[in-house]
């Protein structure tokens, strides 16, 4: 993306370059926007401490997370063991490092299709409007009307536990409230006066969805579906712990609560280490979104750029 | 459709004058209403020649605006087009396919919107927005594309091109966003550009600026320019024809000098009288024009202005005045009594 050489080259060039500088000194305030809210470093430092233990697992656990022993089952505190092992004498800690895979897996999948198929969803019915609107606001109203974990749990249940139905189940418990934010965005973004110019100026109704609609109406929509990724981890947990969502031997925190249960009185450890691991996650995802609702926050932009 | 066979027919009687570019013909919408529709553009017809430069003046809500985007189909999607034919370089809008009128936007016929914050996009850097309009229109990279916006922002006088085209609205100047709207609607090299109160928004040196813009740009590119507002002075400066709206009418049209030395319409008279001249005698009043524009849910079963006229007599509250020549073929009016009004024009 450089400036034409021809004719008057120096000159196109000192533009260029200093267009260059122009563009670092924007990234940088980019940069600041987000370094100066000390909720989203905390959320994201948090998260991104979760994905390295998710990503380095099989190095970091210290022992086999499905590996059973039946001479050491539910042994207490220990250098060996930090947090014991449950019933089958398994590794709590392993199983936990291991169980934050599934998490992570399960919150990355439904906020990548929810945000996707939402904001697309969504963004056609507010932008369309009429009877296009009514057609999917009302399916999406069917949706909503039922309380998201009941619905994950009958997907569930109907297509058999695995990581995929969980997933897939979650996704569709939840796309319609990023849908039905997006929709409300939209409805506020359609009559704004750069759509009606687009429109004169030869766009396709497609291109100003996406080009137009979508992008302004994505900072809402990102902190809802960042939002969800907690819901989505709790569904997740709550699905394992009833023993519909991840079959063992394969550890997730669901799970491991689930399993600690039969020894809660003598080994509460095992319940309480991976109740606290949700806990983390769920408050690390919130603090997030609610971070970035500030950080992109239009009028909270206008004040970076006005000191800068 | 009598009053507009009266109007082409004495436009088309006029020797050597070529083809009207823009053409609408008893254009006429409406949107629902509580009880019954309700019009807002009420039969207008009015033409545009190659290279003109046509005022649309008239009052907030005389239909000015709404007349434009119902030519362009880009209507909000309430109003509907009830009757009416627009046409544009030989060919009926009106009986265009939503493709086959989008590749007109934009390219051959283009709009300036009144607000230029508003009007841009502001998640996008202004040089961005224009690419896309070229991408839209044209078979052309990204990088191309680029270029050739970077020369738009030149040609409007944008200081700067190669930096301030990665610029965002907001780091643009009023005068400068409305530029930068102006290169976006001259991308394409349009016959029509479509002004819609472009100035209304920016302080009075910069309309001027824009105003020059503007009328260089139409004399370079050999566009008309139909510029809608509700600024008389800026009419009398750069229109060739001027039209007067009045509740969703056209109830004047004529070359602008004219118009300005003997109105033929009581409206427009009116109008001019709420103008501050220089060279009026210290202390003179301002004469408002009584009353209040009609109701369009229930307007006046004759024509639309009698009942806040000044000159109305009996009959006028009966019938609707067609535009009938006033005398020229040129000078059109709605006032059957035209004759009696143009002498009761102050100088």
């Amino acid at each position: 993306m450089t400036a034409p050489l021809p004719p008057p080259a120096a000159e196109a060039a000192a533009g260029a370059a200093q267009a260059l500088v122009d563009r670092r000194a924007r990234r940088r305030a980019l940069v600041r926007r987000f370094t100066g809210h000390p909720s989203l470093m905390i959320g994201c430092a948090i998260l991104v401490l979760m994905v390295i233990v998710a990503l380095a697992a099989p190095w970091i656990a210290p022992y086999s997370p499905t590996k059973t022993s039946l001479v050491k089952t539910l042994l207490p505190m220990s250098w060996a063991h930090p947090l014991g092992t449950d019933q089958f004498g398994r590794d709590v800690l392993s199983r936990l490092i291991h169980g934050t895979r599934v998490s992570l897996l399960v919150a990355f999948w439904v906020v990548t299709l929810s945000l996707v198929i939402g904001t697309l969803v969504g963004g056609i019915a507010g932008f369309a409007g009429g009877w296009v609107d009514r057609v999917i606001s009302v399916a999406n109203d069917i949706l909503l009307a039922f309380p998201g974990f009941l619905l994950a749990l009958a997907i569930v249940a109907a297509r058999g536990s695995s990581l995929e139905s969980v997933i897939l189940a979650v996704s569709i418990a939840y796309t319609p409230r990023v849908a039905a934010v997006m929709r409300s965005v939209a409805l506020t973004i359609r009559p704004r006066a750069f759509i009606e110019a687009s429109h004169s100026l030869g766009m396709t109704p497609t291109r100003i969805l996406l080009r137009h609609v979508i992008p302004n109406a994505l900072p809402p929509v990102i902190v809802i579906a960042t939002l969800s990724a907690a819901s989505a981890i709790l569904a997740e947990a709550g699905l394992s712990f009833l023993g519909l969502g991840v079959q063992p031997p394969i550890p997730t925190w669901g799970n491991i609560i689930s399993d600690g249960q039969a020894s809660i009185t003598t080994n509460p450890l095992i319940s309480i280490s991976s109740g606290l691991c949700i806990a983390a996650m769920v408050v690390a995802l919130n603090l997030l979104g609610d971070g970035l609702r500030d950080a992109l926050d239009p009028q909270m932009r206008r004040q970076t750029a006005r000191i800068l | 459709m009598s009053p507009n066979a009266t109007v082409s027919a004495t436009a088309s009687a006029v020797p050597a004058r070529p083809d009207p570019i823009l053409s609408i013909r008893g254009l006429s919408t409406a949107i629902a209403g509580p009880s019954g529709p309700i019009t807002l553009v009420d039969g207008v017809s009015l033409s545009v020649m190659p290279g003109e430069t046509l005022a649309i003046v008239g009052e907030s809500g005389s239909g000015k605006t709404m007349t434009f985007l119902a030519a362009l189909g880009i209507a909000p999607p309430a109003v509907r087009t009830t009757a009416g034919q627009v046409m544009f370089d030989g060919v009926d809008l009106m009986a265009l396919d939503a493709r086959a009128l989008r590749a007109r936007r934009g390219a051959a016929i283009s709009m300036v919107f009144q607000d230029p914050l508003s009007a841009l996009n502001p998640v996008f850097p202004v040089g961005e927005q224009i690419v896309e309009v070229l991408r839209a229109h044209l078979p052309i990279g990204r990088r191309e594309a680029r270029e050739r916006a970077i020369a738009l922002l030149e040609r409007v006088h944008i200081p700067d091109p190669h930096r301030r085209c990665d610029d965002y609205p907001h780091q643009f100047s009023g005068g400068m966003r409305q530029r930068a709207l102006i290169a976006m609607a001259i991308a394409l090299g349009p016959k029509v550009l479509i002004a819609d109160e472009p100035t209304t928004a920016l302080d009075v040196t910069v309309q001027a600026q824009i105003l020059e813009l503007l009328t260089q740009l139409r004399e370079e590119i050999g566009m008309a320019l139909v510029l809608i507002t509700h600024d008389l002075g800026l009419v009398a400066r750069h229109a060739d024809r001027v039209a007067v709206f009045y509740a969703g009418r056209v109830v004047e049209q004529a070359r602008a000098d004219p118009l300005f030395r003997s109105p033929r319409h009581p409206y427009t008279v009116s109008l001019f009288r709420t103008i501050p001249r220089l060279d009026s005698p210290a202390g003179a009043a301002l004469v408002p024009i009584a009353g209040q524009p009609p109701n369009l849910a229930a307007p006046p079963a004759g024509c639309p202005f009698a009942p806040r006229c000044y000159a109305v007599r009996e009959g006028c509250d009966t019938g609707r005045p067609p535009l009938v020549p006033a005398p020229l073929a040129d000078h059109l009016s709605a006032c059957p009594h035209w004759e009696t009004i143009g002498a009761e024009v102050q100088p």
